[in-house]
C-alpha cells in the first residue's frame, strides 16, 4: 500500500509491503520512504505501535491518536508530531496544506461564554490575530482569525453564551 | 466507621477518596450526569447523583450536597478545591445541618474571602502588604476619587476586583491617563464576573515572584507553618508549575514568611489547611497578597518535601486532633519537589482546551514519581469544568535531581484520544530560565509572547522521517485490522472494500 503522508508541512510518499505473515498484530515490513528502502518491524501495542530497525537496531514506542480528517497524533517520548495520511481525499482540490482562501467562518470550538470581542466588522486582520474571547472550561481561549483579511460580520455580543459549533465571526 | 462526602470531582476527589481511605473512613463520592462512570465515582465507596453537567446545576448546589450528606450518612464534608471550597455559605450550611466542615469556620472563609479585609487583618498582625488602596473603592467612587487615590500610591499600578480570582476584574495601569478606562473595565468584568463591582488599587512591583506558605491550624490553638512553595511560572494568572523550595529564598527569609504567615492565620482565628500568598521583590522583602482558605491544588510538592500528609491532617483536624508534627519537619525541606499541571489544552493553539475520549494513558513511575490523576482511560473530558487530567510531581535529593527526573517522567507520561499539555512542559524544562530557577511571575507570558504562535515541538529531520513511516504503518495497520475486524457483520464486505482501496493504491 502507497501513502502520501504530511508531516511538518512536506508532502511524503510512503510505502508499506508486508513481509511473510505480516498481519494487524505485527510484523515485518519493507518501507520505502521518497525511495529510499528499509526493513522495520512493527507491533501493535496497548498505546499504539512498538517499532523497531533492524538495521541499526533503533527501537520507537509510539503512542497513537486518529483524529478527524484522517489526521494521526504521533507522540514518541520526546516529541509530539502530527501527520495527515493521505489527506488529498479528504479535501478538494490538491496536496499540501490547504490555503485559507475564501469567506472563513470562525465558530465556537466548545460551549461557553464570550468574554470579550476584540474586533468590528470592517476591521481588517492578520492571520493569527484574536478575534473573540470565549470563557470555556474555566479558561479564557482567545479565538484566532485563520487568514489575513477583513472582518465582514461578528454574530454574538459580550456576554452571550454560545453552543458549540455557533458562528462567532465571519472574515473575509 | 465515621464517612466523608467528597463535594468535589476529577484529581482532588481522588485524592481525598485516598486519604479517607488510608484512615479507615468511608468515603461518599458525588457525580453530574457527564461523570457517571469518572474514576472519582469508581473509587468511592458509594456516589450520589447531584444533577446535570452545568456545575451551577450539580457540584454548586449547597442544597443537593447537604441532603445527601444525610442520605448517606456522612459526618464530614471534605470540599476538595474551587466549587464550593472558598464559600462561607456552603462552611455555614453544612455546620446547620450537624455536618463537620473539613476547613474554617464560615467565619474565617469571609474574612479572608474579601481581598480588602484579608488585607487589613494582615496590616493588623504587623504583616507587611503590598502598598494600596485601605478600604475597597465603591461602585459610587468617583473618576477623580480613584485618580486621588491612584497618585497616593503610585505608577504602575494594578487596578483588582475586590472579589476578583485567578487573574479577573484585573487591569494593569501605568499611567494616570489609562486609570479611568482601566477601573471602567475592571468593574464591569468584576460585576458580571462576581456580581460585585467594588475594586482598590494596589502597587504593582516589579518583576515579583509569587512564592506562598502552606499552613495546617488545628482547634486547639497551634498553628504550624510549613517550607515555601514556588509558585512564579504562570499563564495569565494561573499558576503552571509549582516547586518546594524555592531557589530564591535563604533560611532567614524563609523563616521570616513562616512566621508572618502563621501570624495572619492566628489573627484570623484560622483552623484547618490554607495558604498564605506573597509577592517577594528582587530584594528579598515579601509582601502579603492574598489568603486561599483551602487546600491548593499544589499542595503534592509540600507533601514531598516535608513527609507530611495535608489531606490526611485536614480530615484528622476536622475530627478534632492535635496537631503533633514538630515545626522543624514542616519548616525543613527534604530534597526538591516539582509539579506540572497536565491538562486536555493544545498547547500550539494557544492552550486551547481538547476536550474528548481518553482511550489510554501511559502513566510514568519509578523512583520519586507521584500521579494524582482524575482521569482513566475510557473517560470523555467533559467541557463543563477545568480539562484538568493530572498533577504530575517529582522528588529529587536536588533540584537538577529533580529536573532530570521531571524530563523524564514527562516523556514516559502519553495519553490516547486528547492533546495535552506535555509538550509544552517538555519545552519548558529546557529553557535556560527554568533551569537555573531564575524566574518570576512576568516570566512566562513574556517569553510565550515572543514564540509568536512558533510551534512547542520542534522536531528534527529524523523525527520526521519517523513520524512519515509511523504514520503510514499506522494507517496500514487501520486498514487491516478494519479488514479482519471480526463481529459486525460486516466482515466480507470491509475486506472487499480493503482490497478494492488495495488494488487502487498499489503501484
Amino acid at each position: 500500500m502507497t501513502f502520501e503522508v504530511e508531516v511538518s508541512g512536506r508532502t511524503r510518499t510512503v510505502s508499506i509491503e508486508g513481509v511473510g505473515a505480516a498481519g494487524p498484530e505485527g510484523g515485518q515490513f519493507r518501507v520505502t520512504l521518497d525511495g529510499v528502502c528499509q526493513d522495520v518491524h512493527a507491533r501493535a501495542t496497548d498505546l499504539g505501535l512498538f517499532l523497531t530497525h533492524p538495521a541499526d537496531g533503533r527501537s520507537v514506542d509510539l503512542a497513537l491518536t486518529e483524529r478527524v480528517g484522517a489526521e494521526w497524533l504521533l507522540k514518541f517520548p520526546h516529541v509530539t508530531l502530527s501527520a495527515v495520511v493521505d489527506g488529498r481525499r479528504f479535501r478538494r482540490g490538491g496536496g499540501g496544506p490547504a490555503p485559507v482562501a475564501g469567506e472563513q467562518r470562525v465558530t465556537a470550538p466548545m460551549p461557553g461564554r464570550v468574554v470579550r470581542i476584540l474586533v468590528k466588522p470592517g476591521d481588517a486582520v492578520t492571520v493569527r490575530q484574536g478575534l473573540v474571547v470565549i470563557e470555556a472550561m474555566k479558561m479564557e481561549n482567545e479565538l484566532a482569525s485563520p487568514k489575513a483579511g477583513r472582518v465582514k460580520e461578528v454574530a454574538v455580543t459580550e456576554g452571550m453564551s454560545v453552543e458549540s459549533g455557533r458562528l462567532l465571526v465571519v472574515v473575509e | 466507621m465515621p464517612r466523608v462526602l467528597i463535594a468535589n470531582r476529577g484529581e482532588i476527589a481522588v485524592r481525598v477518596i485516598r486519604a479517607c481511605r488510608e484512615l479507615g473512613l468511608g468515603a461518599v463520592a458525588v457525580y453530574s450526569d457527564c461523570d457517571r462512570n469518572a474514576l472519582h465515582v469508581r473509587l468511592a465507596d458509594e456516589a450520589h447523583y447531584l444533577g446535570p453537567s452545568p456545575a451551577a446545576q450539580s457540584y454548586l448546589r449547597i442544597d443537593a450536597l447537604v441532603d445527601v450528606a444525610r442520605k448517606s450518612g456522612a459526618s464530614l464534608v471534605h470540599p476538595g478545591y474551587g466549587f464550593l471550597a472558598e464559600n462561607a455559605a456552603f462552611a455555614a450550611a453544612c455546620r446547620d445541618a450537624g455536618l463537620t466542615f473539613v476547613g474554617p469556620r464560615p467565619e474565617a472563609i469571609a474574612l479572608m474571602g474579601s481581598k480588602t479585609a484579608a488585607r487589613e487583618a494582615a496590616v493588623k498582625a504587623g504583616v507587611p502588604v503590598v502598598p494600596g488602596t485601605a478600604a475597597p473603592l465603591p461602585s459610587t467612587a468617583g473618576d477623580a476619587a480613584v485618580l486621588a487615590e491612584a497618585e497616593r500610591i503610585g505608577f504602575p499600578l494594578l487596578v483588582k476586583a475586590v472579589a476578583g480570582g485567578g487573574g479577573k476584574g484585573m487591569r494593569t495601569v501605568a499611567t494616570s491617563a489609562a486609570l479611568a478606562a482601566a477601573v471602567r473595565a475592571a468593574r464591569s468584568e468584576a460585576q458580571s464576573s462576581f456580581g460585585d463591582a467594588a475594586i482598590y488599587l494596589e502597587r504593582k512591583l516589579v518583576e515579583p515572584r509569587h512564592i506562598e506558605i502552606q499552613l495546617l491550624a488545628d482547634e486547639h490553638g497551634t498553628v504550624l507553618p510549613f517550607v515555601e512553595r514556588e509558585c512564579s511560572i504562570q499563564r495569565r494568572h494561573q499558576k503552571v508549575v509549582e516547586e518546594s523550595p524555592s531557589t530564591a529564598l535563604d533560611p532567614a527569609t524563609r523563616r521570616a514568611m513562616a512566621e508572618a504567615a502563621a501570624k495572619v492565620a492566628r489573627a484570623a482565628g484560622y483552623t484547618n489547611a490554607g495558604t498564605i500568598e506573597f509577592l517577594v521583590d528582587r530584594d528579598n522583602r515579601f509582601y502579603f497578597l492574598e489568603m486561599n482558605t483551602r487546600l491548593q491544588v499544589e499542595h503534592p510538592v509540600t507533601e514531598l518535601v516535608t513527609g507530611i500528609d495535608l489531606v490526611q491532617w485536614q480530615l484528622r483536624i476536622a475530627q478534632g486532633a492535635r496537631l503533633d508534627v514538630t515545626p522543624e519537619q514542616a519548616l525543613t525541606p527534604r530534597g526538591h519537589a516539582i509539579e506540572c499541571r497536565i491538562y486536555a489544552e493544545d498547547p500550539d493553539e494557544g492552550f486551547m482546551p481538547s476536550p474528548g475520549l481518553v482511550r489510554a494513558i501511559a502513566v510514568p513511575g519509578g523512583p520519586g514519581v507521584r500521579d494524582d490523576r482524575g482521569v482513566a482511560p475510557g473517560f470523555e473530558i467533559p467541557v463543563f469544568y477545568d480539562s484538568m487530567i493530572a498533577k504530575l510531581a517529582v522528588w529529587g535529593a536536588t533540584r537538577a535531581e529533580a529536573v532530570g527526573r521531571l524530563t523524564r517522567a514527562l516523556n514516559e507520561y502519553r495519553v490516547i484520544g486528547v492533546k495535552t499539555t506535555v509538550p509544552f512542559f517538555q519545552w519548558l524544562v529546557r529553557q535556560p530560565e527554568f533551569e537555573a530557577g531564575r524566574f518570576d511571575t512576568t516570566y512566562l507570558d513574556r517569553v510565550l509572547a515572543g514564540r509568536n504562535g512558533r510551534p512547542f515541538v520542534e522536531p528534527t529531520a529524523a523525527d520526521q522521517d519517523e513520524a512519515a513511516i509511523a504514520a503510514a504503518l499506522a494507517a496500514w495497520f487501520r486498514a487491516h485490522r478494519a479488514a479482519a475486524g471480526p463481529g459486525d457483520g460486516n466482515g466480507g464486505q470491509a475486506w472487499r472494500r480493503a482490497s478494492r482501496t488495495e488494488a487502487l493504491r498499489s503501484s
